[in-house]
């Protein structure tokens, strides 16, 4: 074999790879709107684009009740109360909204969807498999195969599990919980396998049927999962929270009872949430009935950052936009992570109904935290069948990327002249603003700012993944995902840190005692927003 | 060398293996001569439906009848080969409600339990049903695997003293004084087990008598006693889906015609099939508008095969027969009924018995019958127990939790293996730690691979057949050097290649009817992964002749740092460093790495 052939070889086999493939995403789509008229979606079968899958998760009957009538509590006992700290329980109770997803069996027979019928609402994802093609991009961009040996990477967790499953059998492999969730495979699939949407229906699976449900883990996990509810609580008294999460011998007790690691900080509470400070500000400043957002601010803005949230709402009152802030509650992100599918699925119903109730009055949804977008654009449609989850998916954006969409964003900061004091930042992209294209933005958005210095510290995972770092038994391997981000943070001349998403963040810090920023904080400085 | 054996059996498939089981546990010294690997006829080529008698129950009754009685025999004798999926027959509107009643009919006549369930009932439990499916008649059908069926038969009787003798064709009968005493086989690589390279030899089998248990073959083997047997080969299609899109049979209830029947089968589904007749089992067109009108037509009953992945089809040849004189016209028509033909009575040439037509489902008890027969013949006095002593692998189930706690497999591997191994995994796995998978579509580890080898030397197309290895969505793509290299140990360098590219071919040769969509990009993708890594789009090591670097060679003028290898490092990079020609001409991997070496 020589050099000389092998070049032949390597020629021909490129073109013959990209070939088919193209040919047969052609012949898809092709095939998709011309057979027969009947538009039905493919069960299961992701087309090239995620927005139109099947719905799977549905609760079992008698838990949304429950839950509701809990919720619907909550509110009637402080009606005037919601409006400050998200207003969100009053929205959604005493309708009958909370199971509007339920119903989807009795859809007309031209919607029937086979995965409706399915035991518990669990979907048949084996056909996902077809996509396949045992490549093992997902596992090489993995980051927790990079450093668990043990963990069997996402092409089994996938596709491989899906496939030898029948329909009886119902055990998942207990490696499932060792997926952060980072979703970085359904980047590097080049092929649409819906890995993070079958992981996400295993994990879910796996953590209903297989795991014990008094177990530290899962009461630990659960915790987690919901953050929202802890840092509710938290912020009614936010320097005592602050003060006692993070005090020595209750952290102590907490990784030995709890297994939350000791190494961690626990993020401060704001004295006064992102909700509190718009009431107080009495809302929106900008009237526009043409151009409305509705921000989905996430908890950790509301709770942790408000800051965030308050340089979202200049920067875009800077550029003419009626901003809303709709009642909203958790995006869903650790509930995924953690296999909470029923939590995730309770919460989507207040997301949902409020969000459609937004874009109805012509606003887009616009969120700060990268997570979160990715969630209400992907997860939301692929997990669940709820009124209206389709538009929001298609209407959500991340906050810069809606900007560099919509305005001249580059004009305004050149306009604006930069920064007077030279600021240098080492910028980390969230894995999830990668699978939505927005690795790229904060860099390049202030690369010919004046007086902004921006460096990209290289693409691997910050190691957190939301609530996988939270876990004694998952830290050490998240401080060994990190460590390539934070040698990189350390080499760049910032010494301030810069992401979108709030717990890659809380890694940056952890690992190199950077402040970290969120660029909507660096386009309100250098806007002068 | 002259030791007469009491019975030689012909035919490694379903028919031979039941027999040469049968044979070998009522006492009787027996070999059973297999021209390929077990089920390399017929039986590898089904669908692998475990018949509940539905199907035959308003054609051929007394068929059906014997389906359900050896149905339910599988189920506990043949437990790790049988998935007890059940079955339905769907009614579409265009369907005649006459038939149904009469289907409905049949089947209680023929006391197989069955229950009519509505449109929406049979789409409860078979989700992808089509939406106009207006009714279901539901009974036991399942699915077997035909591999492991046979597999467990030959093992079975070995433990009983027989011998199995595969990669044998008859090369002839032995007839003397107006009696068949014998065959004459041909070892296409040395008794025993078969190692690719090794020489073929030739042995003669004495026996009190033969039984031609070669199916479609069996005019063939005939032949060369000097007797007619008139089998009517119909040849049908089969394609396989990647994955299942249904865990019930689904029958089309219908009066006969293509494409009626989905099998789920271990990972995928099987659709079949076509009924037509060809002149040599041997030798049969297998056309595209075969597989195209499975598919098209199957979509009817369950419209997600239109869009999804076909992994491959093959082509069966059922052994039909029917007395002479009957005449029957379309092969459909055909009974499915066995023949047993004594060539003693019917053609005055005693020693041998020919047995013809039948199915899978019924095997057991066509191999009790014939077995009747010879034991009468040979005038030996013993009972059939094979209705009753479960198969190696049927003593009882697997352990599913042992197998993942004490062997450390992942849920699906532990699931996988134990379905397949049933009562044997625990000793199978136990061989090997560490035991990583070979095969990662279908869940094999080294240990079941090895486990094989042990039984099927270096035929990995055996290999294959009882452990599922490369039968998955990337067909060996990703496995099939993994599943060689077991070899390693045991076999040399050059038998380890001949395997590996056979066991290649026959997994490229089924996806060539399926080379559209996914498994076109799959097709493309392994082959150049094959060609780019271990160069197997024309390796220097697979050829015969020296390679003569000369004429690649650009740089024509550096002929002497070509020579000695070290001179100029550009030279070395153009030939990619096997300058040592000793290295081209033995193809030894070691001097290789030698060569290499000495070019950088």
């Amino acid at each position: 074999m020589t050099r000389h052939t092998e070049d032949d070889g390597d020629a021909g086999d490129a073109d013959g790879t990209t070939e088919p493939n193209g040919g047969r995403d052609g012949a898809r789509g092709g095939g998709g709107c011309g057979d027969c008229g009947c538009g039905s979606p493919t069960p299961g079968v992701p087309e090239a684009g995620r927005d139109e899958q099947p719905s799977i998760f549905v609760p079992d009957e008698g838990e949304v009740p429950d839950s509701e009538a809990a919720t619907a509590g909550g509110a009637d006992r402080g009606a005037d109360r919601a409006a400050t700290d998200g207003g969100v329980e009053s929205a959604s109770s005493g309708t009958d909204s909370a199971t509007g997803g339920t119903d989807s069996t009795e859809l007309d027979p031209d919607a029937y969807d086979p995965v409706d019928v399915f035991p518990g609402g669990d979907l048949d994802l084996r056909e996902g498999a077809d996509s396949c093609y045992k490549c093992t991009s997902c596992d090489t961009s993995c980051p927790v195969a990079e450093v668990d040996d043990e963990f069997p990477g996402p092409k089994f967790q996938g596709p491989e599990q899906w496939r030898l499953k029948r329909k009886d059998d119902h055990d998942i492999d207990e490696s499932i919980t060792s997926c952060s969730n980072c979703m970085r495979c359904d980047d590097a699939c080049p092929s649409s396998v819906p890995l993070s949407q079958m992981h996400n229906e295993a994990r879910g699976q796996f953590v209903e049927r297989q795991m014990e449900k008094l177990s530290v883990e899962y009461i630990r996990n659960r915790i987690l999962a919901n953050y929202r509810t802890s840092a509710s609580l938290a912020s009614m008294f936010p320097r005592t929270a602050s003060f006692a999460m993070n005090f020595g011998p209750a952290r102590w007790a907490m990784e030995k009872v709890m297994g939350i690691p000791k190494e961690r900080d626990f993020p401060e509470f704001a004295t006064e949430t992102f909700r509190e400070w718009w009431k107080a500000r009495g809302g929106a400043q900008v009237e526009n009935p043409d151009k409305r957002v509705a921000y989905f601010h996430g908890c950790y803005s509301n709770y942790n950052t408000p800051e965030v949230g308050k340089a979202m709402v200049r920067v875009y009152e800077h550029f003419g936009y009626e901003v809303m802030v709709p009642p909203q509650k958790c995006s869903g992100t650790p509930m995924f992570a953690n296999g909470m599918l029923k939590d995730a699925r309770r919460h989507a119903e207040t997301n949902v109904e409020n969000l459609v109730e937004a874009i109805g009055e012509g606003a887009d949804v616009i969120a700060s935290c990268t997570s979160c977008s990715m969630s209400l654009r992907q997860e939301y449609p692929e997990l669940f069948d709820l009124h209206g989850i389709e538009d929001v998916a298609e209407h959500t954006f991340e906050a810069l990327e809606y900007l560099r969409i919509h305005e001249d964003l580059e004009g305004e900061l050149d306009a604006a002249g930069g920064l007077d004091d030279e600021r240098a930042f080492a910028y980390h992209a969230p894995c999830h603003a990668r699978n939505q294209g927005l690795s790229r933005q904060a860099v390049e958005t202030f690369r010919d700012v004046d007086g902004v210095r921006m460096e990209d510290v290289g693409d691997s995972c910050s190691g957190i993944s939301g609530t996988y770092g939270w876990k004694e038994e998952k830290y050490e391997k998240s401080m060994e995902i990190g460590a390539e981000m934070f040698e990189h943070m350390e080499d760049a001349e910032g010494e301030v840190g810069m992401t979108e998403c709030p717990t890659c963040a809380m890694q940056m810090e952890h690992g190199t005692g950077y402040e970290i920023e969120h660029p909507l904080q660096l386009l309100e400085d250098t806007l002068g927003a | 060398m002259d030791r007469q054996v009491d019975v030689v059996v012909v035919g490694g498939g379903s028919t031979g293996c039941g027999v040469v089981r049968d044979l070998a546990r009522r006492g009787l010294d027996t070999v059973l001569v297999e021209k390929g690997n077990l089920t390399h006829g017929t039986t590898g080529r089904m669908h692998g439906l475990l018949h509940s008698g539905g199907r035959y129950a308003v054609s051929d009754r007394k068929s059906a009848k014997e389906c359900i009685e050896e149905n339910m025999v599988l189920r506990d004798i043949a437990a790790h080969c049988v998935e007890e999926t059940g079955g339905l027959f769907v009614k579409r509107p265009e369907d005649s409600e006459e038939y149904f009643q009469e289907k409905l009919e049949g089947c209680k006549a023929c006391d197989i339990p069955v229950e009519v369930i509505d449109g929406e009932e049979a789409r409860r439990r078979e989700p992808y049903l089509a939406r106009d499916v207006e009714k279901a008649i539901a009974l036991p059908d399942g699915a077997v695997d035909p591999f492991r069926l046979c597999v467990s038969n030959a093992a079975d009787a070995r433990e009983h003293g027989a011998r199995i003798e595969t990669h044998a064709p008859v090369t002839d009968v032995l007839v003397e004084d107006g009696e068949v005493v014998g065959v004459e086989i041909e070892h296409e690589t040395g008794p025993g087990k078969r190692v690719h390279r090794e020489p073929g030899t030739t042995e003669e089998i004495r026996s009190r008598h033969v039984v031609n248990a070669t199916g479609a073959w069996a005019g063939n083997v005939g032949e060369m006693a000097g007797v007619d047997v008139e089998v009517r080969p119909s040849k049908g299609v089969m394609t396989v889906m990647n994955t299942r899109q249904v865990d019930t049979v689904i029958n089309r209830c219908r009066p006969k015609g293509d494409a009626d029947i989905i099998v789920p089968h271990e990972t995928a589904c099987i659709l079949g099939t076509t009924d037509e007749e060809v002149d040599d089992p041997e030798d049969y067109p297998e056309e595209d508008w075969e597989v195209d009108l499975m598919i098209e037509t199957l979509s009817e009953l369950v419209p997600a095969l239109e869009d999804a992945r076909t992994l491959r089809s093959f082509w069966g040849v059922r052994p039909l027969y029917e007395p002479p004189g009957t005449g029957t016209e379309d092969p459909t028509d055909i009974t499915r009924d066995y023949f047993l033909l004594d060539h003693g009575d019917r053609d005055d040439l005693p020693g041998m018995t020919t047995i013809v037509g039948g199915k899978l489902t019924t095997y057991r008890m066509m191999a009790e019958s014939i077995s009747d027969h010879v034991c009468e013949t040979l005038d030996h006095e013993a009972t059939c127990d094979t209705a009753d002593a479960p198969l190696p692998g049927s003593e009882s189930e697997a352990r599913m939790e042992e197998l993942m706690d004490e062997f450390g497999l992942r849920s699906p591997v532990a699931r996988r293996s134990g379905q397949r191994l049933g009562s044997r995994a625990d000793d199978v796995l136990d061989e090997y730690d560490p035991n990583p998978i070979v095969c990662n579509c279908e869940s094999v580890t080294r240990a079941e691979v090895q486990d094989a080898v042990g039984e099927a030397g270096s035929d990995l197309n055996a290999v294959r057949l009882r452990t599922r290895a490369s039968m998955g969505n990337c067909q060996g793509g990703f496995c099939t050097h993994r599943i060689a290299s077991e070899l390693a140990e045991e076999y040399p360098e050059p038998v380890v290649r001949d395997a590996e590219d056979e066991l290649y071919q026959e997994r490229w040769k089924g996806q060539r009817h399926a080379l559209w969509g996914e498994q076109l990009s799959q097709a493309m993708l392994n082959h150049m992964l094959h060609a780019t890594t271990m160069n197997r789009d024309g390796d220097p090591a697979n050829l015969d002749d020296e390679v003569d670097f000369g004429a690649f060679d650009a740089g024509a003028d550096d002929g002497a740092a070509d020579a000695d290898g070290a001179g100029s490092a550009g030279t070395a990079a153009t030939d990619g460093g096997r300058a040592n020609d000793d290295a081209a001409a033995d193809g030894d991997r070691a001097n290789d790495d030698a060569a290499a070496d000495g070019g950088r």
